[in-house]
């Protein structure tokens, strides 16, 4: 599904150059959960970038879908982002001034889907993330946790094949962490491929494979034995709180 | 996108910073009210005019000496027997009347007023339309026999007999005594600009009287419209070779006196047109000011409607109508206010606004267009930021 051999990017602030990525290369296929790990300035969100076709590489080549990306031009781009990803981000990236329903639309709104279309299934999806009475909601008018879960929705309305999902869990609790992965897992076993990009160990544990960025290189690339089970850890969390 | 959602975008959009909004289009607002309201004026006025120079009638003209400097009125300039030899002689004529002016105190049995006194003709009626009250106007008869009768206005006839019927009753012109054969209606023409009234005498009861023998002016009347350039041009000619004295007479029609209050009607109106046009323009730059920094403000929403999916042409179109649609609410607040501005000024003046729907119709494409013109920079400008860097602005 994502090919990328010697990949790379460098910018420019001014005479200095920064190799973000100096040469990254791996494949992912259809229906894998993989969360790209790293420290900070390892590179890990310049390859999320370029993985969503947000950004474009300086060198290397990145195939999606037996499509050389580089071929494609800025309207075949949009395409993509909107039809075969769908992204989510660490500050959600809601827009502020719509309800909760309007901003799962967006991508559908897009997609040139009708509105009596777009509404009826902008409501399924919300309902699918336990947010069926909030579909009026402004994103200030919920929690974090909420609205990670609006944007969900949004980055599942055009039935995308990959998630991308940039620290999604980086403004949350623990408890509205693995709700999230949760989510994340659910999704996955259905066959939906899962990109994570994250810092957290035990986030990335819940992955079925962790490829570790380091200096704008990949240093290891390691299938999870016995991924974390994020459906089993609220049950276990919920039961506690019962048991109080 | 539809016309709809993006119009629902446009007014999250505008709804979002109400203030901002206004204040903004209040330049689009002030230019359309202006442009609105000086064309339902000018219009208004404009109709007003032509219909009070109509009443005069389309078919009139008037012939007159061509005084050149130093050089005084004499009576053989314009004679009766010019008259009665053009209307011989130039069917396209078909009244004339002479016209001699003098200030006189009239004196009734209550009272004394201060009129313009007119010597003239049986013509002159028909030539300025006059309305009779009571009675008649002059005849061929009273000039003839050289009756000593006269025609007044309605308020002359008040104050000089009260509330006494003033037919047959005896009027003292200076010293001369005369009887009133007539009453005319007031006239309420706005462009009289005379306080005083008229009253109307025979020319000659007016040289017994005066002992003068001048006709200062001659109206005359075409058969129809058509042939009013005619029948001036040739009375004109007719007046210069039998005084053999080309050049010395001037002919103006109410035509051309129509035609050239038209003409500074349309330059005063293209002049104050421009000045509205540049405050339109000043509006336009100010929404062109906003919306950059709109575009700034909103460069994350930008980017996250990008990575959604939105295309350039998505994000140009959606910034575009943004500024459409202020400027078109500028429109139509500037409509109503123009509308309601005329609507008062046409109420003072007495005269009708009018505000054909060309005018509004225009008024609002032109909006639109300066919404279309002003906002396509900033648009562009949206719509060429690139992904990453939007999202990555806070």
């Amino acid at each position: 599904m994502i090919e990328i051999s010697d990949l790379q990017k460098t910018y420019y602030t001014g005479s200095i150059a920064v190799e973000a990525l100096r040469s990254v290369s791996f494949n992912i296929d259809k229906g894998e959960f993989v969360a790209i790990m790293g420290a900070s300035g390892s590179g890990k969100s310049t390859l999320m970038n370029l993985l969503g076709l947000l950004d474009v590489p300086t060198a290397g080549t990145y195939i999606l879908n037996q499509t050389e990306v580089s071929a494609l031009e800025e309207k075949d781009y949009a395409r993509i982002r909107n039809r075969e990803i769908g992204f989510v981000f660490q500050t959600f990236n809601l827009l502020p001034h719509l309800t909760a329903l309007h901003n799962v639309e967006l991508p559908m709104l897009y997609a040139g889907i009708k509105p009596s279309e777009r509404r009826e299934r902008a409501r399924l999806l919300l309902e699918d993330v336990g947010l069926a009475e909030r579909t009026h909601h402004y994103p200030n008018e919920l929690s974090g946790g909420q609205n990670q879960r609006v944007a969900i929705a949004r980055s599942l309305a055009n039935n995308p094949a990959i998630i991308l999902a940039d620290e999604p869990t980086g403004a949350l609790d623990t408890h509205t962490s693995l709700e999230v992965m949760d989510i994340f897992q659910q999704l996955n076993q259905n066959g939906t491929t899962i990109i994570v990009v994250t810092h957290e160990e035990d986030i990335a544990r819940h992955a079925g494979r962790i490829l570790r960025l380091s200096d704008g290189l990949l240093v290891t690339d390691d299938k999870v034995q016995q991924p974390l089970n994020a459906g089993a850890a609220l049950n276990s969390l919920r039961k506690e709180a019962g048991g109080i | 996108m539809n016309i709809r959602e993006l119009m629902i975008v446009a007014m999250a959009s505008i709804k979002s910073s109400k203030l901002r909004s206004f204040l903004t289009t209040l330049g689009i607002v002030i230019g359309i009210a202006a442009v609105i309201s000086v064309v339902a004026i000018g219009q208004g006025g404009k109709a007003m005019l032509m219909q009070e120079l109509e009443k005069f009638g389309t078919n009139l003209f008037v012939l007159y000496v061509n005084y050149q400097e130093g050089e005084t009125s004499r009576p053989s300039d314009l004679q009766m027997s010019d008259i009665t030899l053009i209307k011989n002689v130039v069917p396209e004529v078909k009244y004339m009347a002479p016209v001699c002016y003098t200030q006189m105190k009239l004196r009734g049995s209550q009272g004394q007023k201060s009129v313009e006194l007119l010597g003239t003709n049986a013509d002159l009626i028909h030539v300025n339309n006059l309305e009779i009250a009571q009675g008649r106007f002059l005849n061929e008869e009273d000039e003839s026999a050289g009756r000593q009768v006269i025609v007044i206005q309605e308020d002359t006839a008040k104050e000089l007999f009260g509330s006494e019927k003033p037919l047959g009753q005896r009027v003292v012109i200076g010293s001369t005594s005369s009887m009133v054969v007539g009453v005319l209606k007031n006239d309420t023409s706005v462009l009289n600009d005379n306080p005083r009234q008229s009253a109307y005498i025979t020319m000659s009861f007016m040289r017994n009287m005066t002992g003068w023998n001048y006709i200062h002016q001659i109206y005359g009347s075409a058969a129809s419209k058509e042939s009013v350039s005619t029948a001036m041009e040739r009375s004109k000619s007719i007046l210069e070779r039998r005084h053999n004295a080309p050049g010395h007479y001037e002919a103006r029609s109410m035509e051309q006196e129509m035609q050239s209050a038209n003409k500074i009607l349309g330059i005063i109106g293209l002049v104050i047109s421009l000045i509205a046009g540049i405050s339109l323009l000043v509006g336009g730059i100010g929404v062109m000011n906003i919306m950059l920094v709109s575009v700034t403000e909103r460069t994350r929403e930008i980017g996250i409607r990008m990575a959604l999916g939105a295309r350039r042409q998505d994000i140009l179109i959606q910034f575009l109508f943004e500024s459409i649609v202020l400027c078109l609410m500028g429109g139509i607040i500037g409509t109503i206010l123009g509308y309601g501005g005329a609507y008062v000024v046409a109420k003072l003046a007495h005269w009708p606004p009018l505000v054909s729907w060309s005018t509004i119709i225009i008024a609002f494409l032109f909006s639109a267009g300066v919404g279309l013109f002003f906002g396509l920079y900033p648009a562009n400008q949206a719509a060429r930021l690139k992904p990453i860097e939007a999202l990555r602005r806070e």
